[in-house]
């Protein structure tokens, strides 16, 4: 009983920006000061429950509470290590992003407005990661989506801040249709929507293959692909910077991560389907590969980071796909935190280039020197695992996110090698490659250890799927290869021409742009300015 | 009958072009990128008319608006800003306009339609073909154009790119255009072939363009000047390669071939969308050109817009030459002068030079351009090349470089420099490239969680401060500047003996400072604190470029320190005792602190006058601090210090001072005239007396330098307040920093120029009121005249009321008003007042 109190008591964080989104309306304007103490000490009081949170789980473990439902399927509040860590995450991100709002949007004569929307969102991916029952999860699943939608069209006249809205609103709702048939079908096998009956339903028969199962882990998967705009649908997130920084902070902080949270709690529906992992390791390797290579293109700061959240998106959808949700997660969250703050820190971009007067030392392109460093990064590498005790080629789907590591680390050594800069700096690249390694290393056990209990342990993938994982390897390495060898190449016509498709997001976005008639969104004048106009 | 074009009745030769659009670059003001961000005139290549004809001109090009909306005004009468009288004696100048008096005026005004004034009457090809189908042409050539622009001129950003500028502007806008699919997926057919078919050379292909477009003679200036100031904001940003060619004496033109690029997409379109319609729409859209002109003037809500932004220069001159009427006493009578300071012009000096003086009567302050007179390339320790720290009306002339004094520590620093810029190349491709971005994440994103606190609570900065990555705080105290002349790896750096003595004596004859030097005298430079600010240069020092006047600071006070240059300054009748030193400072506008650098140079027998410079600097900065801190939206009545502070590193804030909002006077006068007056921080101070100044060189340069630069100050005020949409830079909120020189507001659409609406605007009020500059010269009327016959450009900003000069007298009394023609006209602020009728005014507005 006293353990149904804490969990129910968590619902205080959400109810708190429920009760700013509801005070809003009645302070809507420019300087709302009452609106922000609440706010203020809300984002405090929503950090003090998820620590407490945290408490609750290492003690007891999974925690469900009492259920309040029509046939199993409605609302209960699940605690266990996953929505912990995410719901965590998402209130320290929350804090950042009010707090920053509240001198941000100053002056702006709807900034109770602005801040009841961004309380309504955050309220609703509070009670997306807290759901343990299907019921609860669609209904907050469509909330988040509702909820940033008015917050993209926060400057509701602006033609550009209309199209991004149709569009990521098209995308959206066909989301929720997917996680709408998913949840159906998994309601009518089990014939219960709580989520711990029927992962313990799904353990106790592993083998039983039911067509309606795997239908269902497809279509969750489609779901995420939609919700955390991969690859062609992305076109509304690079767009959405017609709304304040602080939203797109939110957004690419928190509600993207919709997409391979939800993947991660449904893990063990996923795990009994064929279809849905190769799904998520097309669309979201294709996606990785994409984005950041679009992003290299993009000469805007907020456009790039846009493209950037895209890959990392697919990279995280990617890893669910191949089963390693540990490094999923790590992922995700990592990831969370480098984007709020590339986000609000993208006014600071010219500070970062009026420091970059300093001439670099000069690029050597000499591939003797290239194959050392890559020699070098393995070694680095896989000394480090073995005085750790882990052999990624044993864990074959570990053996992918090493290898990514180890690409990442030959073109850090790489660019010291290669460049006349001398021993200082090549020791400190060397040291800096260590640490990250090591990072790596204790970063990835201890999310394993974490999440050990929500998540499938990582198993022998299907023959399918090591022939993509293979695929894509080599695809990732060859790509690593070209950029280490970039320098000799920038200046091919070829090599230019495809940057300009790339930069043109490979005209997905044009096609996008031509299904919801972009060229026919007009500017209005209702809420287009942060003035109240004279005329 | 066919619609189409008899193309060979308009054929223009290759050279006839080249001219045309070389007239049309010239209209276009320069934009500097955001690191150097400099004041410009918006209307620069257009003030050789009147300000009344431009307004006309560029609502009817462009839709641009040159004044307030109707409801400002109405507002400014309700708050006594605007006076009646003021109204009725414009109104009584201007013959074309029959109204009996101000209130019928206003009457009628209020049943007028002020839309029109946004609507521009010049359509180019993709405004009338949205006006056909509703597709929205004219944003998605914009978004092309701009798209393509930031990655050409990317300079930071984007990592897959050509090495800088291989090709010329539309050499690769071709390729671009050739490559790129999207005009054709988006439905213009063909778009791609239709510009690989034009000539490599732009001039020929604009010419094409052109005869394609049928365009004649009389219609093309117009055309190809409002195509223009359809992406004004590249155009201008394009423009700022031309005025700097052209500053060190290069030939080039860069807009010119940008503009052939506008022209060639332009013949893109109505090649792609071709049908009747389109052409013969087209045909009455270029009649529409010529006919309507805005010579007739036939728009009346413009007119009076106009009459309304005259009346209100007006009333806001009665205020200030009003003001100077009042005598005030000075507390400074009798008590011996013991520390000079000189500020810059920047109209931020002035509250804290007021502050300074009333907590100081020992204290004289002087305003001069706060580059003191060295223009200097200035090189931060361990940079390769440096910014122009000079105004941009001048070439830079010396390479000044930073230094540490200690020869061993200088070179550890910039050894020190050099391997953090290598690591964070070598860190920054690892986390941004394409892959590699995912194995920094994983292990490398969680240590950002730590930081986003730090920054968020003011701890930390959200990147290192430029100036100071990689110095500790020792060596930033120490960090000086190398003056002396030498060859410096292929380069010459510092600056010769002969050209400081020269530089010294000028320096000091412009600011009116060539005898009674005091025991100190402070060269105080400015420059500003805020973080994660894209346009934190616009609010440094203006005549420095752009940058902090720390530089140029420290060059003036070692030069004026020099024993040397003193002997020779001697020869020529400057005297400067030994017992006077200079002492280099900077004003930080942000929080109003000042400090004092390489004080340890500072002999013994100053170290009293040192202590008490110092306690005097606390004081002032306090009081400065308590007057400036009331235009901002301070809740309760907490610590202002603290408040203050606390504003300057804050990553979230989007005000963190004013900057120049609210200037619109220059007062050139001695310190004597003005000294006690509360100019509200809206006057550039310059300090002159003409009686010294023999055959007025000093007058001449003031009104050819320093005037020009306030002026474009003003104006950029101005116009970023009356159109923000197209002078301005919009909502901060929505900045999005491309190619690292400007922002865009959102996703897409042109560069935008000029201020953020919350630099202008508190939510409530405009911070800063749309006011043409007054210039207050104390002068003989005579001497001011011969200037402006001398320079003709000098003479066009004051014929054509883009300022407004003014005669003070020797008592401080502002006596005449310049009324163009060479002519000046008497003043007399009492002149045609009434008491106000309330009850009239509540009636009218």
């Amino acid at each position: 009983m006293t353990t149904d109190l804490f969990t129910i008591s968590v619902l205080v964080s959400p109810l708190l920006f429920v009760v700013i989104a509801i005070l809003s309306w009645f302070i809507r304007g420019l300087r709302p000061h009452n609106l922000i103490r609440v706010s203020r000490i809300s984002s405090y009081l929503a950090i003090i429950v998820a620590l407490i949170s945290v408490v609750i789980v290492y003690q007891f473990g999974l925690l469900e509470s009492q259920s309040y439902d029509f046939n199993n399927l409605g609302f209960s509040i699940r605690l266990d290590s996953l929505s912990v860590l995410i719901f965590s995450m998402i209130n320290l991100i929350s804090f950042i992003v009010m707090r920053f709002s509240f001198n941000y949007m100053d002056g702006d004569n709807r900034q109770g407005v602005f801040i009841g929307r961004l309380a309504a969102t955050i309220a609703s991916v509070q009670l997306l990661v807290l759901a343990g029952n299907l019921g609860m999860l669609w209904i907050a699943w469509v909330l988040t989506s509702i909820s940033l939608h008015r917050l993209l069209l926060f400057y509701s006249g602006r033609r550009r801040s209309k199209l991004a809205a149709r569009k990521k609103f098209i995308a959206a709702r066909l989301s929720d249709l997917f996680l709408l048939g998913a949840i159906v079908l998994l309601y009518n096998h089990f014939g219960t929507g709580n989520l711990q009956e029927i992962f313990s339903g799904l353990k106790s028969s592993p083998n039983a293959l039911d067509p309606s199962i795997e239908i269902a882990a497809a279509l969750i998967a489609l779901a995420a692909i939609l919700k955390s705009a991969l690859f062609p649908t992305h076109a509304w997130l690079v767009e959405v910077m017609e709304t304040p920084t602080p939203v797109s902070a939110l957004l690419h902080a928190g509600l993207l991560n919709a997409g391979p949270f939800l993947v991660a709690r449904m893990s063990f529906v996923m795990m009994e389907s064929t279809s849905a992992p190769i799904l998520l390791i097309v669309f979201g390797g294709f996606t990785a590969i994409f984005g950041s290579i679009a992003y290299m293109t993009q000469s805007s700061v907020k456009t790039a980071l846009g493209y950037s959240s895209i890959s990392h998106m697919g990279f995280s959808l990617l890893l669910c796909g191949f089963g390693i949700y540990a490094a999923a997660m790590l992922h995700l969250v990592a990831h969370s935190f480098y984007k709020a703050h590339a986000f609000l820190s993208s006014g600071s971009f010219i500070d970062v280039k009026k420091a970059s007067k300093i001439s670099l030392p000069k690029r050597t392109a000499n591939p003797i020197v290239l194959i050392i460093s890559i020699i070098l990064a393995f070694t680095i590498f896989s000394g480090l695992a073995y005085l750790w005790g882990v052999n990624p080629i044993e864990e074959l789907s570990l053996l992918v996110i090493s290898c990514i590591i180890v690409m990442g680390l030959s073109l850090l050594i790489g660019t010291a090698f290669d460049s006349s800069a001398g021993r200082k700096l090549i020791s400190r690249v060397v040291a800096m490659a260590t640490l990250v390694a090591l990072a790596f290393f204790s970063l990835e056990t201890l999310m394993g250890t974490i999440l050990k209990s929500q998540i499938p342990a990582i198993s022998q993938p299907s023959t399918a799927v090591t022939i993509l994982l293979f695929f894509w390897l080599i695809i990732f390495g060859g790509l690593v290869l070209i950029q280490i060898f970039a320098p000799m190449l920038k200046n091919k016509d070829i090599w230019q021409r495809w940057s300009i498709h790339f930069r043109n997001g490979l005209y997905a976005n044009v096609l996008f742009d031509r299904l919801v008639g972009a060229l026919y969104v007009k500017t209005s004048k209702e809420e287009s300015d942060l003035i109240k106009r004279y005329d | 009958m066919s619609n189409s074009i008899n193309t060979s009745e308009i054929i223009f030769t290759n050279e006839k072009m080249a001219q045309a659009l070389h007239t049309a670059a010239k209209k276009i003001a320069p934009l500097w990128p955001l690191e150097n961000f400099v004041a410009v005139n918006p209307y620069l290549g257009l003030s050789g008319h009147s300000f009344e004809s431009i307004a006309r001109q560029l609502s009817f090009q462009a839709g641009i608006q040159t004044t307030m909306p109707r409801d400002y005004y109405l507002k400014a009468i309700q708050e006594n800003k605007l006076l009646l009288e003021d109204i009725e004696i414009v109104l009584a100048k201007n013959k074309t306009i029959e109204y009996d008096d101000a209130p019928s005026f206003i009457r009628d005004l209020k049943s007028k339609d002020f839309e029109k004034v946004k609507t521009p009457k010049v359509n180019t090809v993709a405004e009338v073909a949205r006006k056909i189908s509703s597709a929205n042409w004219p944003d998605f050539m914009l978004d092309c154009i701009s798209s393509w622009a930031s990655s050409y001129f990317d300079q930071a950003q984007s990592q897959w790119k050509k090495d800088k500028h291989q090709l010329s502007l539309f050499s690769a806008w071709k390729i671009e255009a050739e490559t790129n699919r999207s005009p054709s997926l988006m439905g213009l057919k063909g778009f791609h072939q239709l510009i690989t078919e034009l000539p490599d050379n732009p001039t020929e292909a604009a010419k094409i363009a052109i005869d394609s477009l049928g365009l004649d003679e009389e219609a093309l200036p117009i055309y190809l000047h409002s195509l223009l100031l359809r992406v004004g904001g590249w155009s201008s940003y394009i423009a700022h390669f031309d005025w700097d060619s052209n500053r060190y004496g290069r030939e080039e033109e860069l807009v010119s071939e940008f503009l052939s690029i506008l022209v060639c997409w332009e013949y893109g379109i109505f090649n792609a969308l071709k049908n009747p319609v389109l052409e013969s729409q087209w045909k009455i859209a270029k009649e529409e050109m010529i006919k309507k002109g805005f010579s007739e003037g036939s728009n009346s809500a413009i007119s009076d817009l106009l009459i309304l932004q005259e009346a209100y220069d007006l009333s806001a001159q009665r205020k200030l030459t009003g003001k100077f009427k009042v005598k005030v006493q000075s507390n400074q009578e009798n008590i011996k002068c013991k520390v000079q300071a000189v500020f810059c012009i920047d109209v931020r000096s002035e509250v804290y030079r007021r502050n300074l003086e009333s907590v100081a009567p020992e204290f004289e302050t002087l305003g001069f351009a706060g580059f003191f007179g060295f223009p200097i390339n200035f090189v931060k320790v361990g940079h390769d090349d440096g910014y122009d720290q000079c105004p941009a009306l001048i070439p830079s002339g010396y390479k000044v470089l930073e230094k540490i004094d200690d020869q061993n520590q200088n070179e550890k620093v910039i050894l020190r420099r050099k391997l953090n810029r290598a690591f964070s190349f070598a860190w920054k491709s690892f986390k941004s490239s394409a892959i590699t971005s995912f194995g920094f994440v994983s292990p490398v994103g969680l240590s950002l969680l730590p930081k986003l606190f730090t920054d968020s609570f003011g701890i930390t900065r959200p990147v290192p401060h430029p100036q100071h990555n990689g110095l500790s705080k020792k060596e930033i105290e120490n960090l000086s500047v190398d003056i002396e002349s030498r060859q410096n790896g292929g380069q010459i750096t510092g600056i010769p003996l002969a050209d400081r003595v020269n530089m010294a004596k000028g320096a000091l004859q412009a600011m009116s400072l060539t005898n009674n030097f005091a025991r100190m005298i402070m060269i105080v430079g400015h420059g500003s604190t805020s973080v994660n600010n894209p346009h934190a240069s616009g609010l440094d020092c203006g005549a420095c470029a752009g940058q902090s006047g720390e530089a140029n600071a420290k060059v003036a006070s070692v030069i004026l320190n020099d024993k040397e240059v003193r002997r020779q300054l001697a020869i020529d009748n400057i005297f400067i005792p030994d017992t006077t030193y200079f002492l280099a400072c900077l004003h930080d506008t942000t929080t109003d602190e000042v400090s004092l650098f390489n004080t340890d140079l500072v002999p013994d027998s100053h170290q009293e006058d040192l202590e008490n410079i110092k306690q005097r600097i606390r004081q002032a900065g306090k009081s400065a601090r308590a007057e400036r801190v009331l235009r901002m939206s301070m809740e309760g009545d907490g610590d202002i210090d603290s408040f203050v502070r606390s504003r300057s590193n804050d990553w979230s804030q989007i005000r963190p001072e004013w900057g120049l909002a609210g200037c619109s006077s220059f007062v050139v006068a001695p310190r004597t005239i003005t000294r006690g007056l509360n100019l509200e921080g809206r006057s550039f101070l310059h300090s002159y007396n003409w009686k010294d100044d023999k055959g007025f060189a000093v007058l001449e340069a003031i009104m050819t330098a320093p005037m020009i630069v306030t002026s474009w100050i003003n104006l950029q005020y101005y116009a970023s307040t009356v159109d923000n949409k197209h002078f301005g830079s919009g909502n901060k909120t929505l900045h999005n920093v491309t190619s690292g020189v400007g922002v865009l507001e959102g996703f897409a659409g042109d560069l935008r120029s000029g201020l953020p609406m919350q630099s202008i605007y508190d939510g409530v009020n405009y911070q800063h009121e749309p006011l043409r500059l007054s210039v207050v010269i104390n002068a003989p009327k005579e001497a001011m005249i011969q200037m402006l016959e001398k320079h003709d450009s000098v003479r066009e900003l004051c014929d054509n009321r883009w300022i407004f000069l003014m005669a003070m007298n020797d008592e401080g009394e502002v006596t005449d008003i310049y009324d163009g023609e060479l002519k000046w006209k008497k003043l007399n602020v009492e002149e045609g007042i009434f008491e106000r009728n309330e009850k009239l005014i509540e009636e009218l507005v």
